[in-house]
C-alpha cells in the first residue's frame, strides 16, 4: 500500500526544511498523556514553577510524572477538553519567558560508561512514554519480566504515516542523540543487538544515522521498503528480525522490544543531561500557509502551531493529530499538543468530506491490502451486525486499525471505524466480566 | 385445532393460508416437472386432488384402528390404491394426459402433500372435517399448478390451455419450458406471493 | 469553527466504484468501434438497446422497490453494453432487451443488487438467451462493412468450427463471423491495456485464462494460437472473467478460477456440444467462487498453525 503516493505522501511540504523552536505564551499539560491513570496535579493555581519541575505525581504501575516545559505562574488547574471523550485535568502555565530551568537535574553523563542501573530510573523521572503514537510508559516496557527475555531493540524510523517529517527530520538533525538513546537502552536491558529501521525514501537520514552509529557496538541501520503500514510494531518487527508476534501476545514475547527514534532521544536527554521530557518535534502541515516542522513545548495548542506557520490557507475541514491513515480528529483546534502528537495535520473544507458508503462490490481491494491478513469485507458485515463472536471468531482482535481497507476501498465503505470500533466494544465487554 | 374451525375455513386453509405449493413447498417434484402447460397442471393437480379426498377419507375413517408404528405403510398401501385407481382411469379415458404426465401418476403416491395430510390432519380429525382439508388443499395445488403452467405455456408456447395469445410474431422462450426454466418460474412466483403477502400482512399490522 | 469529526483514515484512494466502472466502459470502446466498423451501424444499435434498457431495467426496478437509484455508478451500463457485444449482429433488438433486463433484475437486483450477485449478469444472460433462442443466438455472418444496416449477409459457421479456413491476421483484426465484440482481438488487447494501466484489474486472471486454454488446446491436440484467436476466449478473460463481485478475492484464489476457466472452456470447446464454451466456464467458475474463497483465505498474522511448527 502507497497511501498519497502521487502526492509524494503529503510529506513533501516538511521534509526539506529545517526544525525551528516555537515557545508559546502559555502551555496547557495534560495530566493523562500516557496510557495508564492520569497523574495527579502537585501544584496549584498562583504557583511559580521552574522549567523541568514536576507538576503531576505518577499514580499506579503505568504511571509516570509530567513536567513543567515552561517556567512561569500556574493560572488554572481543571479540566480542559482534549482528543479523548471526556475532558481530562490540565495544568495552565503562562510563560514568563526566564526560560529558568529547575536546579536538581541529575546528569548521568556518558551512555556508555553510565551505570547501568540507574538509566531505567532516570527514563521514568524523565517521564518518557513512546512518542510515535501509543504512549505507552517507557520504563513499563522495559521491566521485562521473569521468564521473558529480550535480545534485540528495534527503533522505529521508518514514519510510514503521510504527512509525518517529524522522525526524519530528527533522524537528520539528533542523529548521535538517537544513537546514544538506543545504546542506553541496550545497556539497561543487556542486550547486544540494536536496529535501527528506515525506509528506504528516507536516503538522507538512512546516510546520517549509518554515520551516528558507525563505531557504536551492536548498533545496525537497516534500510526498509516503503511501504504502509511499514512502521507498525508487529510489520516492523517481522521485516527486521523475521519473527511474528503470536495473536495477542506482545513483542517482548519474541524478545523484541520497538521504541520510536523520538523516544530513543528523549532516552539519551534524560540519561545524558537528565532532562525530562518537555519538548517534541512535531510537524505541522496541511493547509497551512507555512508547513514546517516545530520544536514544541508539550502542552501548546495546535491554534497556536497552526498560527506560527503562517495561519490557515483555507477553511479548515477537519484538525487532525497525526498522519492521514491514524490521526485523531481534534473537536477544535484548541487542543494542546501531548508528548506522543508527531503532529498536526490540517485537511479542507474539501478533504474531509464524509464519502458516501455504497454496496461492497467483492473487488477484492481490502483483502490484499490488509496487512495482517484480514477479510475486512466480510468483517464489516459481522460489525455491522453487531455480531461480537463471530467478529472475534473472524480475528478482529487481530486489526491493527491502520486504515489501509478504508483508504483503498472504491465503495467507500466504512471499514476501519467500524472495525475499530467493534475492538472496542468487545474490549468493554471483556472488562466487564 | 379443526373442531373449532369450520368446514369452508378448512378448505380455505387450503387454497389459500397454507397453499401447499406456495406456503408450505410441498410437492415441489411433480410441479416442476409437470407444469410445462397450463392442461398438465391442471391434469395433475385433480388427479393428485381425487388421492388426497379418498386417502384422506379413509385414513380419517381408520385412524383408531390403524397401529402407531405402522402407520407409515399403513398410510402408504391406501394412498397407492387410489393412485392405481386414477392410474387406470387416465389411461382408459385420457391417453394423451396421461402419456404427458407419464411417470408422475405413479409418483403420486410418493407426493409429499399427500403423505403430510394424512399423517398431520386426516389421522388426527373426522372423516368429513378430512375431506375438506383433502379437497382444499387439492384445489390449492391444483391451481398453483395451473398458474405456474400457464405461465410457462405462456411465455415457453405463446399459448395458454393450447389457444393461442400471441401474436404470430412472437418467438417464444424456450427456457421457460426446460427444467432450469421451471425452477426460474417457480422462484419467481414464490417470490412474488412472497412480496405480495409480506406487504398485504404489513399494511394489515397499520390499520390495526 | 465545525470541524468534521470522522475517524482515520482522512485520506482515500482516487478510486471509486463509478470511476471503476466507467474506466471498463472506456476500455470497451475499441471493441464498440471494431465491432460497428465490421457489422455496420445496426450493431451500434443493438449495443444502444442494450446499454440503454440494462440502465432503465435497474433504474425501474429501485424505483419499484424503493431502493435509493444508483444507475449513476455505471454497473448497469458495463452489464448491458458487455452483454450487446456479445450477441451476434443480425440478433433483433427485442432479443437484447429482454438479455439486458433478464441480466439486471433477474441476476442482479433479485439477489440484492450490486455486489451480492453471484454470477455475471451479462453472462447468465447470454446462457438464458442462448438456451430460449438458439438459433437467433449462434446464426453468424461474415463482417459486412460498416455501411450495412442489417442487409442480407452471408451466413457462415463460427471460425471455432473450422480454423483453417481463416488466417490469423483475419482472426486477429477481426475480420471474421462471431458476436459484436469478441472478433477484433487487437481492440480487445488495447482495453486490456488501458484496464492495466489504470490498475482496474490486474493482469492474473486474463493471462492465466489464457495460458490454460493455450496449454490445453496444445495438449488436446488442437491448433493452440487458432484457438485463442478464435472465439470470445479473450473477450470473456479480459472483460467478463474479470466482474469483481463474482471471482475470488485473493490473487491466489483468481488464480485458481482462471485455470478453471481455461481448462472448462478448452474442456468444453473439444468434448462438448457446442463450439464456445466461455460463457459456461466462466459460470462454472463463478459458482464455484465461494468455495475458493473458502479455501484461499489469507493466513492472519500471529497465526501460525501450532502443530505444523512441531513436526516441522
Amino acid at each position: 500500500m502507497h497511501p498519497l503516493h502521487r502526492e509524494h505522501e503529503g510529506k513533501g511540504p516538511t521534509r526539506g526544511v529545517a526544525v525551528r523552536e516555537y515557545i508559546p505564551d502559555t502551555v496547557t499539560i495534560m495530566m493523562g498523556m500516557h496510557i495508564g491513570a492520569p497523574s495527579t496535579p502537585c501544584v496549584k493555581k498562583g504557583d511559580h514553577v521552574k522549567v523541568g519541575q514536576v507538576i503531576g505525581e505518577p499514580v499506579g504501575f503505568l504511571g509516570i510524572p509530567v513536567h513543567a516545559s515552561v517556567s512561569g505562574e500556574v493560572i488554572d488547574v481543571g479540566p480542559v477538553q482534549s482528543l479523548g471523550a471526556t475532558p481530562g485535568t490540565a495544568v495552565t502555565i503562562k510563560n514568563d519567558f526566564a526560560d529558568e530551568w529547575v536546579d536538581d537535574l541529575e546528569p548521568l553523563g556518558s551512555v556508555e560508561t553510565c551505570p547501568v542501573e540507574k538509566i531505567v530510573p532516570a527514563i521514568k523521572n524523565a517521564g518518557i512514554c513512546g512518542m510515535g503514537g501509543a504512549s505507552f510508559p517507557t520504563h513499563v516496557k522495559f521491566a521485562v519480566k521473569e521468564g521473558q527475555s529480550c535480545d534485540t531493540i528495534v527503533l522505529n524510523g521508518a514514519e510510514c504515516e503521510t504527512h509525518l517529517t517529524a522522525d526524519h527530520r530528527l533522524m537528520l538533525e539528533r542523529s548521535v542523540r538517537i544513537v546514544d538513546g538506543l545504546r542506553a537502552a541496550m545497556r539497561a536491558l543487556d542486550v547486544k543487538r540494536g536496529i535501527i529501521a528506515i525506509e528506504d525514501n528516507k536516503p538522507d537520514a538512512i546516510e546520517a544515522m549509518r554515520h551516528a552509529a558507525s563505531g557504536r557496538a551492536g548498533v545496525e541501520v537497516r534500510p526498509l521498503k516503503t511501504k504502509y503500514p511499514q512502521g507498525g510494531e508487529k510489520q516492523l518487527i517481522y521485516v527486521t528480525t523475521g519473527r511474528e508476534v503470536p495473536s495477542g501476545k506482545l513483542p517482548l514475547d519474541v524478545h523484541v522490544i520497538v521504541l520510536n527514534v523520538g523516544t530513543a532521544a528523549a532516552i539519551a536527554d534524560a540519561v545524558i543531561d537528565g532532562r525530562p521530557l518537555i519538548s517534541r518535534i512535531t510537524t505541522v502541515t496541511g493547509c497551512v500557509k507555512r508547513p514546517s516542522n516545530l520544536l514544541v513545548r508539550i502542552g501548546t495548542m495546535a491554534a497556536d502551531l497552526i498560527g506560527e506557520c503562517g495561519g490557515y490557507s483555507e477553511e479548515p475541514g477537519k484538525v487532525c493529530m497525526g498522519g492521514a491513515m491514524t490521526g485523531l480528529p481534534c473537536p477544535t483546534d484548541l487542543v494542546p499538543v501531548c508528548k506522543a502528537n508527531n503532529g498536526v495535520v490540517v485537511y479542507s473544507m474539501k478533504e474531509s468530506e464524509t464519502l458516501e458508503e455504497t454496496p461492497c462490490i467483492r473487488c477484492g481491494r481490502c483483502v490484499e491490502a490488509c496487512p495482517i491478513g484480514l477479510n475486512p469485507y466480510k468483517l464489516k458485515y459481522l460489525c455491522d451486525a453487531d455480531d461480537y463472536e463471530a467478529a472475534k471468531k473472524a480475528n478482529v482482535m487481530d486489526c491493527i486499525v491502520c486504515g489501509c481497507c478504508s483508504y483503498i476501498c472504491p465503495a467507500h465503505r466504512f471499514l476501519t471505524p467500524s472495525f475499530k470500533n467493534m475492538k472496542d466494544k468487545i474490549t468493554a465487554r471483556a472488562k466487564k466480566g | 385445532m379443526a373442531k373449532n374451525k369450520s368446514l369452508g375455513a378448512i378448505i380455505k386453509n387450503g387454497l389459500l393460508d397454507e397453499n401447499p405449493t406456495f406456503r408450505l413447498v410441498l410437492g415441489t417434484c411433480p410441479t416442476l416437472a409437470v407444469t410445462t402447460s397450463a392442461i398438465n397442471g391442471v391434469g395433475m393437480g385433480l388427479a393428485a386432488t381425487f388421492v388426497l379426498v379418498f386417502s384422506n377419507l379413509v385414513i380419517s375413517l381408520l385412524r383408531n384402528l390403524i397401529p402407531d408404528n405402522v402407520r407409515i405403510p399403513s398410510f402408504i398401501v391406501v394412498i397407492s390404491t387410489f393412485v392405481t385407481m386414477v392410474e387406470m382411469f387416465m389411461h382408459a379415458y385420457l391417453p394423451d394426459l396421461f402419456e404427458a404426465l407419464g411417470l408422475f401418476i405413479p409418483l403420486i403416491v410418493v407426493n409429499c402433500i399427500i403423505l403430510a395430510r394424512a399423517e398431520a390432519f386426516a389421522s388426527k380429525n373426522g372423516p368429513i372435517a378430512s375431506i375438506c382439508d383433502g379437497l382444499g388443499m387439492g384445489l390449492g395445488f391444483t391451481a398453483a399448478l395451473t398458474l405456474i403452467g400457464s405461465i410457462r405455456e405462456l411465455i415457453g408456447n405463446g399459448s395458454v390451455f393450447g389457444f393461442r395469445i400471441m401474436t404470430a410474431g412472437y418467438e417464444p422462450m424456450l427456457l421457460i419450458l426446460m427444467p432450469a426454466g421451471g425452477f426460474l418460474m417457480f422462484g419467481l412466483i414464490l417470490g412474488a406471493i412472497n412480496a405480495i403477502t409480506a406487504k398485504a400482512s404489513e399494511k394489515k399490522e397499520g390499520t390495526d | 469553527m465545525n470541524l468534521h469529526l470522522a475517524s482515520a483514515p482522512h485520506a482515500h484512494s482516487n478510486q471509486s466504484t463509478p470511476v471503476l466502472m466507467r474506466n471498463v466502459l472506456i476500455a470497451l470502446i475499441p471493441c464498440v468501434a471494431a465491432g460497428t466498423y465490421y457489422f455496420g451501424w445496426y450493431a451500434l444499435l443493438i449495443l444502444a438497446a442494450s446499454t440503454a434498457s440494462a440502465i432503465l431495467a435497474e433504474f425501474a426496478w429501485q424505483k419499484l422497490t424503493k431502493q435509493k437509484v444508483r444507475i449513476n455508478d455505471c454497473s448497469a451500463a458495463v452489464t448491458g453494453l458487455i452483454l450487446g457485444l456479445n450477441m451476434p449482429p443480425q440478433s433483433p433488438v427485442w432479443l437484447v432487451c429482454v438479455g439486458s433486463a433478464f441480466a439486471i433484475i433477474v441476476v442482479k437486483c433479485l439477489f440484492g443488487g450490486l455486489g451480492d450477485n453471484f454470477m455475471n449478469p451479462a453472462m447468465a444472460a447470454r446462457a438464458v438467451l442462448l438456451a430460449s433462442w438458439p438459433v437467433r443466438m449462434t446464426s453468424w455472418v461474415m463482417p459486412t462493412g460498416i455501411n450495412s444496416f442489417g442487409v442480407d449477409a452471408v451466413s457462415s459457421a463460427t471460425p471455432l468450427t473450422n480454423l483453417a479456413s481463416y488466417t490469423y491476421k483475419d482472426m486477429f483484426l477481426g475480420n471474421i463471423p462471431g458476436t459484436i465484440g469478441e472478433t477484433c482481438k487487437a481492440a480487445i488487447l488495447l482495453g486490456f491495456i488501458f484496464l492495466l494501466i489504470t490498475k482496474t484489474i490486474s493482469w492474473h486472471i486474463p493471462v492465466t485464462v489464457v495460458a490454460t486454454t493455450f496449454v490445453c488446446s496444445w495438449l488436446f491436440g488442437k491448433d493452440p494460437v487458432g484457438s485463442i484467436l478464435a472465439g470470445g476466449l479473450l473477450f470473456g478473460a479480459v472483460f467478463m472473467a474479470t466482474d469483481y463481485v463474482t471471482n475470488p478475492m485473493t490473487i491466489f484464489g483468481q488464480i485458481i478460477y482462471s485455470v478453471g476457466i481455461g481448462l472448462m472452456v478448452a474442456i468444453i470447446r473439444n468434448f462438448g456440444n457446442y463450439p464456445e464454451g466461455i460463457t459456461y466456464a466462466i459460470l462454472l467458475m463463478n459458482i464455484a467462487t465461494p468455495l475458493i474463497d473458502r479455501f484461499t483465505k489469507r493466513r492472519v498474522y500471529g497465526h501460525r498453525k501450532e502443530a505444523k511448527k512441531q513436526n516441522g
